[in-house]
């Protein structure tokens, strides 16, 4: 590997170099907790989160987003880390990390730290790392704000549990959709290293609630249970799925010694030999280490864990059935797609012209959206035969079209799923239909003014058994008016040249087509 | 002809409610009252010929009944919907309420449900958009430490939040000196180590002691300025996506957007 580290390098430099290294990481929320503040400590926790600002890219900074460190051993193709890269290497001192954290926090720049790192030395000398820097802020500074912090794959349970008593949310990246991505892309990571932390966190989590203390999780009202028989065909090999057993075998493993770090680390951590942290080999996927005095509950916001979208060749029904199992397999808070960014020159990765793959990116948040919050299927949304998005609308519009036949659904007796799947109509604007219509009978004006778009909406409702014009249900005709209509898309996803080179193809039929179709024929 | 009787109150819960209290038990008829909450761009506002101003004193008396009226007849929700909307810089609050509040007393609780009706619906969005900007602030709020350690923040807000987020702040920074000043009403909250907050009007507020910048602040400054600078990644830059989610208005009292920065400057034309 080749290095160039600087001794003594300031905090300001640190403080850019790894942040710079850890802004493809796209989980920014600092969700999912509601905590009041502790007597003497500091911080606070709000259960729907808060922005403290935005970059020049327009993304939420909620964050102290850093890697503890980006010397890293391991040689991912896609990251600008990897060990074959000539960049400035540096390492925080946990110190540092707290001090940045604790001031930024005083200041009201941040909601709380996002701890993610490079593989220093072995993976569990890292988590013992983060684990470390957690406690210290925790424990000497008494930070009782927000912490987001990085599982290491391939690092010892005990080491991921006691950093779990610690942080709130905690992650561990999918990094690509398949195994076979993750081979050729990530040499030195196994899907089988990504998933038994994620197992053990989640196991964790579910002892965790019958402890004495409260996890609070403001997604249990709106969590999509389904049942078993509709379950989709497993995107995860067998091989994950036996970690459940897998992690008890591994439960009272000898830690390698390899983790008892060198260096300078003064702290009298009571893990630092594993002998005396291993209490209890049990049955279970908690009680490895000593819980901390003051707790706040196992990793209490949740997990989340992201994906990189377009760096391998993965279709769009692939990935949003790996993010289905993860919801619903390892009860995952959030799956997060990033649209690859090329850092690096490599045969193995694609070239992205057109810079990184935004649309498609906003496409799988918006089907990612529809899978937590309207009740909808991976299956449902695409298949082997239509496995890709349609690039000119939403995925709803574009399952609406599909199935012309349930509609149109009458606004005033609809019940509430069933609104919801009316393009046009958001989970807001379905509330408000099933609140006001306890009272009274909605007509299409009374729709508008509670925010249902009624230019997408008209072609699939009626009011009191009446439609609001009279029109063809009939998929090319109310396919056409829709993608007339011009989607919000957000800023920077630019349509608009796609538009044009379409409409050189007037008689194409849209319902058709999906992201590679659009690129055969506009090239 | 019947001449309108147009209510004057006080800029707060309190006299808007005195206001209404004596608005109802007048016996103009609704159709013939107005309220109007004074605020600092109604002084001069023009007078409308053939309309009688009555002027109505804030009175503590009159607001409780008021308030438990409206719990009472209408809802808990409906009351905390009202206080919010209270807070807001819009000129026609007090009508608003007013209207709303004489529905809801027809009504009871299920009044808070029909958005479909524009009484309920400006009340709705009025509490809304207070709300919204009290959370924004949670954010983009920014403190500054002063030479005797007392953490100083300057906000700015359109609708009148500042006892909205003071709760916020001082359960979060509950072992830190802090003040925070609205610039525009100037009012600001005082907060003790280890104490409740206090509310306090401010008009000859001197805060140059506080600008007095400890030694350490310019450095944490200039640190979140690299962190900010360097997190946002190149090939994704969408200055109008900032804009969007962050607009200019916010942006005075943030360190990451003050102009001796100019890589953390907005670009204006918006490309
Ligand atoms: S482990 Fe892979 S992705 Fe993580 S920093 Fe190292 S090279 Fe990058």
């Amino acid at each position: 590997m080749s290095v160039i580290i600087q001794e003594r390098m300031p905090v300001q430099k640190k403080l850019e170099i790894l942040s710079a290294a850890a802004k493809y990481d796209v989980a920014c929320t600092s969700s999912g907790v509601d905590r009041s503040g502790s007597p003497g400590g500091m911080g606070n926790s709000v259960g729907c989160g808060i922005c403290h600002t935005f970059s020049a890219d327009g993304r939420c900074i909620s964050l102290l987003k850093i890697l503890f460190t980006n010397e890293c051993i391991f040689d991912c193709k896609y990251c600008l880390n990897r060990a074959s890269n000539d960049i400035v290497r540096a390492s925080f001192t946990p110190e540092e990390v707290c001090t940045l954290t604790m001031e930024f926090y005083r200041r009201n720049y941040i909601e709380g730290l996002f701890l993610s790192s490079g593989i220093l030395v072995s993976p569990n000398h890292t988590m013992e790392l983060l684990c470390i820097t957690l406690k210290m802020l925790r424990e000497v500074h008494r930070f009782n704000g927000y912490i987001h912090c990085k599982a290491v794959p391939g690092a010892a349970p005990s080491l991921i549990e006691m950093t779990g008593w610690y942080a709130d949310r905690m992650s561990v990246n999918l990094e690509l959709p398949t195994a076979s991505g993750l081979r050729n892309l990530a040499p030195h990571k196994s899907r089988k290293n990504i998933l038994r932390p994620m197992k053990q966190i989640q196991l964790g989590r579910k002892e965790a609630v019958g402890k004495p203390f409260r996890i609070q999780d403001s997604r249990t009202g709106s969590d999509i249970k389904l049942p078993d028989d509709l379950r989709l065909k497993d995107s995860l090999n067998k091989d994950d799925l036996r970690l459940e057993e897998d992690l008890r075998l591994k439960k009272d493993l000898k830690l390698p010694d390899e983790w008892k770090s060198e260096g300078d680390w003064k702290l009298q951590d009571n893990f630092k030999n594993p002998e005396t942290v291993i209490l209890r080999p049990s049955s279970s996927a908690l009680g490895l280490v000593k819980r901390p005095a003051v707790s706040r509950g196992f990793v209490p916001a949740g997990q989340s864990t992201q994906m990189i979208i377009g760096a391998t060749p993965e279709n769009d029904y692939q990935i949003i059935s790996v993010a289905e199992a993860l919801y619903q397999k390892f009860d995952l808070k959030r799956v997060f797609y990033s649209a690859y960014v090329k850092v690096n020159e490599d045969s193995s990765l694609p070239s992205l012209q057109d810079g990184p793959p935004l649309l498609r990116e906003h496409r799988l948040y918006q089907a990612d959206w529809l899978l937590r919050f309207y009740g909808f299927q991976a299956s449902e949304l695409l298949s082997e035969e239509r496995p890709n998005f349609n690039i000119l609308m939403d995925p709803k519009c574009n399952w609406a079209l599909g199935h012309l036949g349930k509609f149109p659904i009458e606004v005033n007796k609809a019940d509430y799923y069933t609104l919801l799947r009316v393009p046009g109509i958001g989970v807001k604007s379905a509330q408000r239909i099933v609140k006001i219509r306890k009272t009274s009978n909605l007509r299409f004006e009374d729709l508008k003014k509670i925010g249902v778009v009624l230019k997408r909406a008209l072609y699939f409702i009626t009011c009191g058994g009446k439609m609001m014009y009279p029109v063809r249900l009939e998929e090319n005709y109310i396919t056409n008016q829709l993608i007339s209509i011009k989607e919000r898309l957000p800023y920077g996803i630019d349509g608009s040249n796609l538009y044009e080179q379409l409409s050189l193809f007037d008689d194409v039929n849209f319902t058709s087509l999906n992201h590679t179709d659009i690129r055969s024929l506009t090239l | 002809m019947i001449t309108k009787k147009i209510f004057m109150c006080e800029d707060s819960i309190e006299g808007i409610f005195a206001a209404i209290y004596d608005a109802g038990s007048s016996r103009y008829g609704h159709d013939n009252i107005r309220i109007q909450v004074q605020t600092a761009g109604t002084e001069n506002f023009d007078m409308e010929l053939f309309s009688e101003y009555i002027y109505v004193a804030g009175d503590e008396e009159k607001a409780l009944k008021v308030s438990k009226a409206i719990r009472e007849k209408i809802s808990g929700e409906a009351y905390e919907m009202v206080c919010h909307a209270a807070l807001s810089d819009e000129g026609k609050k007090g009508d608003m309420i007013y209207r709303f509040l004489i529905l809801g007393f027809s009504l009871g609780p299920k009044a808070v449900n029909l958005l479909n009706n524009d009484k309920v619906l400006n009340i709705f969005n009025l509490n809304r958009n207070v709300m919204n900007e009290s959370h924004h602030f949670l954010g983009f709020l920014r403190f500054t430490e002063s030479k005797d350690n007392i953490l100083f923040a300057k906000i700015k807000p359109r609708n009148d939040i500042l006892r909205l987020i003071a709760p916020h702040f001082s359960d979060r920074l509950n072992m830190e000196n802090f003040i925070i000043f609205d610039e525009r009403r100037k009012t600001a909250v005082f907060h003790k180590s280890g104490f409740f907050w206090i509310y306090v009007t401010a008009d000859d507020f001197n805060m140059d002691k506080l600008l007095e910048l400890s030694d350490q602040e310019e450095e944490f400054q200039s640190l979140w300025k690299t962190f900010f600078n360097t997190i946002a990644i190149e090939e994704r830059k969408n200055y109008r996506l900032q804009r969007n989610n962050l607009p200019l208005r916010f942006r005075s009292n943030m360190p990451e957007f003050s102009s001796n920065d100019i890589n953390s400057s907005d670009d204006i034309s918006g490309k």
